[in-house]
């Protein structure tokens, strides 16, 4: 059996988030089951204008029903046109791709920390921490954004059980600042062991591989490169080791431990 | 009846003309992951160079209309690793494998292709003159005498069939082609791809990182096509043809201008399974045009 489908699927339900965020459930995938957190999806517009697939981190799986949620906001050609599909169209679905984030021991305490659009993969991990049984006490979910509008889907993660720090820029709701401070000030206030988990703009994640490496606390960044083919063979979503030379996001990662990419 | 999809290129059986093209299957390990690679007829893998090579900084892809461009920079392991790791790998498949050998100086595609010599599971190599983002390569796709020298060494050292990969970024390719043929090439595969940029309003520069990049994809194919039917009246041996090949149809047209077999190249990126529904659509139409083999298409364009 292939690990990897390429399968026609239908946009089940679409919901407008706000703030050009958008949610699509597609069904069916007949990978479901096997969709880790930390993996992506890999989509096909068809459009004219668009001639590669575009990469979405999995925010949530129903097996029962063969179904892949995704979220997204428009940023360019390919989000628009996506924004533009509803529910009955059909979308051709390439994945389960990528690696997975490493879950924590269980003496630690996961820190979650999502930034804007890099929720959904933490989401998904969330929730498969929770379903996993561990102490909800040691799962802290970060999520910061410009304002309250960013934090889409806030009541869903709420819905968790596990305790949710928010931060925005303009002070909109919860720290005012940005998430990476709000998780840093939270830190010195912790005890025992930590794991930090992220996903978020470029300048979070730096913030976030920067902290973790001064306090010495392991963890996995999920990170994000234009991905023409998403399997590993077009050489074109490369970033640099801190090791040295370069590695597939799509196919390596896109989850690296702190300090493997130079950010 | 079913209908024949066998070719044969100098000696070679192929089990049907769809192999994948150079640098857009890496050496077959990510799509091994999506479909059993023995239903290609063949498999070209990433270009192999003496050293091992990260290539170019990013970004190195853009997507345009109709395709994208690339200037990856002919990242690869290198020919030790290419022969202990990858090569090892392919064994597992009954397809047919064509090392892509790419160099600086004439000297380095000999030193390739000896290693290369002793290794059964490379069928063929594919001389590749004409990649457009190392500045060294160019000088051998752009000058006959040259290519037919490189192609003549590289037959000394190689016991198996040689294929030379032409380069459209020439004044005339039918010129090239007869150089290679007259050094000794057993096929010729083109057409690599194109020069080409793109840019960036926001930032005031190129998309990527070395400045110009390849043209390849759908974008390219009528181009492909023509130098297909160009090069096909110029040369005797067969040839193989290359350039935004996603359907069946496009396969068809490639046959009709003169090409034995094509390789799906950057359609992988898109469709990774496209050589497999190809192979299906294919047989379909030859059924549908009551063709008994395949290779009756070959070179039956009916110009005006």
């Amino acid at each position: 059996m292939s690990k990897i489908a390429v399968e026609q699927a239908t946009i089940e339900r679409k919901k407008e988030l706000g703030n050009s965020y958008f949610a699509f459930e597609i069904s069916p995938f007949s990978k479901v089951k096997t969709i880790k957190p930390g993996q992506f999806v890999h989509l096909k517009i068809p459009h004219a204008d668009i001639y590669f697939r575009r990469a979405f981190s999995v925010y949530d799986v129903y097996p029962q029903k063969k179904t892949v949620e995704i979220i997204f906001k428009v940023f360019g050609r390919g989000t628009a046109l996506l924004s533009r599909r509803h529910p009955g169209d059909m979308l051709d679905i390439l994945g389960p791709l990528g690696n997975s984030f490493a879950f924590p021991a269980n003496k630690e305490t996961a820190l979650l920390v999502a930034g804007g659009i890099g929720m959904p993969p933490i989401y998904f991990l969330a929730k498969e921490l929770v379903a996993k049984k561990r102490d909800k006490s040691k799962v802290i979910f970060f999520y910061g954004g410009n304002s309250r509008a960013d934090l889409v889907e806030l009541a869903r993660i709420r819905r968790l059980g596990i305790r949710v720090v928010t931060a925005t820029e303009d002070g909109s709701l919860g720290f005012k600042g940005l998430v990476t401070k709000a998780l840093a000030k939270e830190i010195d206030g912790l005890h025992g062991k930590l794991r930090i988990y992220a996903c978020g703009p470029e300048g979070m994640l730096k913030a976030v591989d920067r902290l973790a490496l001064e306090r010495t606390i392991p963890g996995q960044l999920s990170l994000e490169a234009p991905m023409p083919c998403g399997i590993g063979i077009c050489l074109g979503c490369i970033l640099p080791l801190t090791a040295g030379g370069y590695t597939r996001v799509c196919r390596e990662g896109p989850v690296y431990n702190v300090g493997e990419v130079r950010l | 009846m079913t209908p024949d999809l066998t070719i044969e290129i100098a000696g070679i059986k192929f089990r049907n003309p769809i192999l994948t093209a150079s640098g857009t299957c890496g050496y077959g390990e990510e799509l091994a992951d999506i479909y059993d690679l023995s239903v290609l007829g063949g498999i070209v893998t990433k270009s192999i160079t003496v050293k091992p090579r990260e290539g170019h900084p990013p970004p190195r892809t853009a997507e345009t209309a109709s395709g994208m461009l690339n200037a990856i920079g002919l990242a690869n392991v290198g020919v030790d690793k290419f022969i202990e790791e990858k090569l090892k790998f392919l064994e597992k498949y009954d397809t047919k494998v064509i090392v892509n050998v790419a160099g600086a100086r004439v000297q380095e595609y000999v030193d390739i292709c000896v290693r290369l010599a002793d290794c059964p599971r490379a069928d063929m190599v594919e001389l590749n003159f004409s990649c457009p983002n190392v500045d060294e390569g160019m000088e051998i796709a752009r000058d006959p005498s040259l290519a037919e020298k490189a192609v003549a060494s590289v037959k000394r050292v190689f016991p198996r069939p040689v294929i030379a990969k032409l380069s459209p970024n020439v004044t005339d390719v039918a010129l090239i082609a007869r150089g290679c043929e007259a050094g000794g090439a057993d096929a010729l595969s083109l057409i690599n791809t194109l020069v080409g940029m793109a840019v960036d309003i926001e930032s005031f520069r190129p998309r990527l990182t070395n400045n110009t990049g390849g043209l390849s994809g759908p974008a390219i194919k009528p181009v492909a096509l023509a130098m297909v039917n160009k090069v096909y009246k110029a040369v005797k041996i067969p040839l193989i043809g290359i350039g935004g090949i996603t359907s069946y149809q496009d396969v068809v047209e490639f046959m009709l201008c003169g090409a034995s077999a094509v390789q799906v190249g950057t359609a992988l990126f898109v469709e990774p399974n496209a050589p497999v529904k190809i192979i299906k659509d294919l047989k379909k139409f030859l059924i549908k045009r009551r063709l008994s083999k395949v290779t009756d298409l070959i070179g039956q364009l009916r110009e005006y």
